[in-house]
């Protein structure tokens, strides 16, 4: 007997055809619908300064999702997302200036550089333990670094600017300019999100929670851990380098000054505050950190106002570092499940009132 | 060829600090198997307030000395409020409260008049007369005066973990923490006190790194990642290793500095070398030069 497909209070799988289904009734799906629907809206009723930053929160959910991969599914710690991010853009940008393509050739041209090279950073992992593969990716955080700014090609991390560009006959523009990106950003988001959605239910997608929870075991039920984690790590980056691509039309300009190792821990902080492991969670945390930018400026701005530190102190730069990393420490004490469990759990309470469990 | 000394030379006085960083950083994971990523701002802190008291006029032995206790309390406190919450936390999770823990500490010294520019501290009376010449390489008292002192706190600690009980319960612990507990081994007491000595290492090889050349929180929290090469090249939980992969990464670049700058343009082959140095390690020999191998292939 099927359980019911309108609204379920428990968890009523039989089948493991059940335990595929990415949704389990139709209620989750026509929320989702309209979830879309309404972010479809959105930029008519939403002021520019604001659609800038949920531009951004879009752009980072997609290198969080990402991390969510290597780091939150298959529990290998990077602290070089932010460089994958910066190879996808990088790639994008040459592509984009030196060979002339559009942009939406360009972009995924920057996902495959940033999944090409995030195999072979991955690579140690068919060796390595969590512990050393998290060295291995901050040692490629600080060579990308390096290299780039030593790099003529790339301007020495200076600013390679990108072409404006077309779509639908409409124009880029510095009027319409977040708007414009906003309708490319949300589709790329939405498919991105549903093909892990889907890889998820894979036999590919399971191996690397398998991995995750007990490599040993996984090895022993015929799972190869080393090709999970290859995977997982191609994936991963795979979304960065669409996340660095999108990122660099979106800003008109790559810098590394955006793709460095505090743009990492950044990342490793929304992914932790949304929650590891969960695709909902990589929304969250975004824009969890954005909307607490966006109060640590206004903060350190007024306190700049109020003269209470001593001279020579820039409130900004000293807020902003110690917001995350409060975030980052509070969250994996208190809350380890992340603002995804809140949202799960403020969910079931909804799903079953008027009973507590 | 006088560079080629010159180089070693310069490789050993930064060798030894590395080293210096290393080995608290060693201590940490030997005895709790926690990587720290916030070594680097310890040491910045420790530097920080070693200079903030000899602007308030306090001599700067002392200062030095203050420096070094404040860190000690500052790593138990670090344990006892944040990591020993987090035993029993999947690995990962108490990496990440390192990683925020760094962030932390580098938004606190930002608040500080400290965080933009550089500083130096004023070079103490007894170190300022001439240095030694050797090898045709001037070296100064500074120099000197910092490769000891840094090797005397290396070898002191070493003879303290091989010889007190104190170390040999730190030894145990990292050794079996099951079996240690069993023996009536104070677990939480060691994990305490092995962050309190990496603070006081960190503190000291601050305040000799600010001596040798200038205070910027830039370079100073810098030392946290070159930990990384240095550690992973002698083994994550060797002393031993940390003493040797210091020197030889100090040297290592060092070496590249003199003989790849030329050759690359831009030149700064300093900063990079030890991380590609990093990586083959990694590949080749993960558990470094005198780890305990215990990594399996999957």
């Amino acid at each position: 007997m099927p359980a019911s497909r309108f609204s379920q209070t428990g968890n009523y799988r039989t089948r493991y055809r059940q335990d595929q289904t990415i949704f389990a009734t139709y209620a989750e799906q026509a929320s989702l619908i309209v979830l879309l629907l309404v972010l479809l809206l959105l930029p008519q009723v939403l002021p520019k300064t604001v659609l800038r930053d949920v531009n951004l929160i879009l752009i980072y959910a997609v290198a969080v999702l990402g991390l969510n991969v290597t780091t939150g599914y298959t529990g290998l710690i990077n602290i070089g997302q932010a460089a994958f991010m910066g190879v996808g853009a990088y790639a994008t940008a040459l592509a984009a200036t030196r060979w002339g393509l559009p942009f939406y050739a360009a972009i995924p041209l920057g996902g495959v550089a940033g999944a090409v090279v995030g195999t072979i950073v991955g690579l140690p992992s068919l060796r390595l333990k969590y512990l050393y593969l998290a060295v291995a990716t901050l040692a490629f955080q600080v060579i990308f670094d390096w290299g780039v700014g030593h790099s003529p090609l790339l301007e020495q991390g200076g600013a390679i600017s990108l072409p404006t560009v077309q779509a639908f006959g409409v124009r880029d523009s510095f009027l319409n300019h977040n708007v414009f990106w906003y309708y490319i950003i949300l589709p790329a988001l939405v498919v991105l999100a549903l093909l892990w959605r889907n890889v998820l239910r894979t036999k590919h997608g399971r191996s690397m929670i398998a991995v995750r929870d007990n490599d040993r075991a996984a090895a022993a039920m015929g799972i190869n851990p080393g090709t999970a984690k290859l995977t997982a790590f191609m994936i991963g980056s795979f979304y960065a380098g669409i996340a660095g691509g999108l990122f660099a039309y979106f800003q008109k300009a790559v810098v590394i000054e955006d793709y460095g190792l505090s743009v990492s821990v950044q990342f490793l902080a929304m992914a932790i505050v949304g929650g590891l492991g969960s695709v909902p969670g990589s929304f969250l945390g975004p824009m969890f950190i954005v909307g607490l930018d966006r109060v640590m400026e206004v903060a350190s701005q007024r306190l700049g106002d109020m003269n209470i530190f001593p001279a020579g102190v820039d409130a900004a730069t000293a807020l902003r570092p110690l917001s995350f990393g409060l975030a980052i420490v509070l969250f994996l004490m208190f809350e380890p499940r992340g603002l995804a469990n809140w949202w799960r759990l403020s969910r079931t309470y909804f799903k079953k009132w008027p009973f507590k469990f | 060829m006088t560079l080629l000394p010159q180089l070693l030379l310069a490789g050993i006085v930064i060798g030894s600090i590395y080293a210096l960083a290393a080995l608290g950083f060693v201590l940490i994971y030997k005895s709790s198997r926690v990587i720290n990523f916030a070594h680097g701002q310890i040491i910045a802190t420790g530097a920080f307030i070693a200079y903030a008291l000899t602007q308030g006029g306090l001599n700067f032995w002392l200062a030095g000395l203050i420096a070094m206790v404040a860190t000690f309390l500052l790593g138990m406190l670090i344990e006892r409020v944040f990591l020993r919450r987090m035993v029993g936390q999947p690995i990962i999770s108490v990496i990440m409260v390192t990683i925020g823990l760094a962030s932390v500490i580098e938004g606190i010294l930002h608040l500080t008049p400290y965080g933009n520019g550089s500083f130096s501290f004023a070079t103490p009376a007894a170190l300022t007369g001439g240095g030694l010449d050797l090898f045709g390489t001037p070296l100064s008292r500074v120099q000197i005066v910092g490769v000891f002192a840094s090797l005397a706190l290396l070898a002191g600690f070493t003879y303290f973990f091989n010889k007190s009980t104190l170390g040999i319960t730190m030894r145990a612990v990292a050794d079996d923490q099951m079996a240690a507990m069993s023996v009536g081994t104070s677990v939480e007491r060691v994990f305490a006190l092995a962050w309190a000595a990496a603070g006081l290492t960190a503190a000291a090889a601050g305040v000799i790194l600010g001596l040798l050349s200038g205070l910027t929180i830039g370079s100073l929290t810098g030392i946290g990642l070159k930990v990384f090469p240095v550690v992973i090249l002698g083994g994550l939980d060797s002393v031993v290793g940390a003493i040797v992969g210091g020197m030889l990464i100090g040297i290592l670049e060092n070496l590249a500095a003199g003989y790849l700058d030329g050759i690359v343009p831009g030149g700064g082959t300093r900063e990079v070398f030890p991380f590609i140095v990093l990586l083959a390690v990694l590949l080749v020999r993960p558990y470094g030069l005198f780890g305990t191998k215990e990594i399996e292939r999957v």
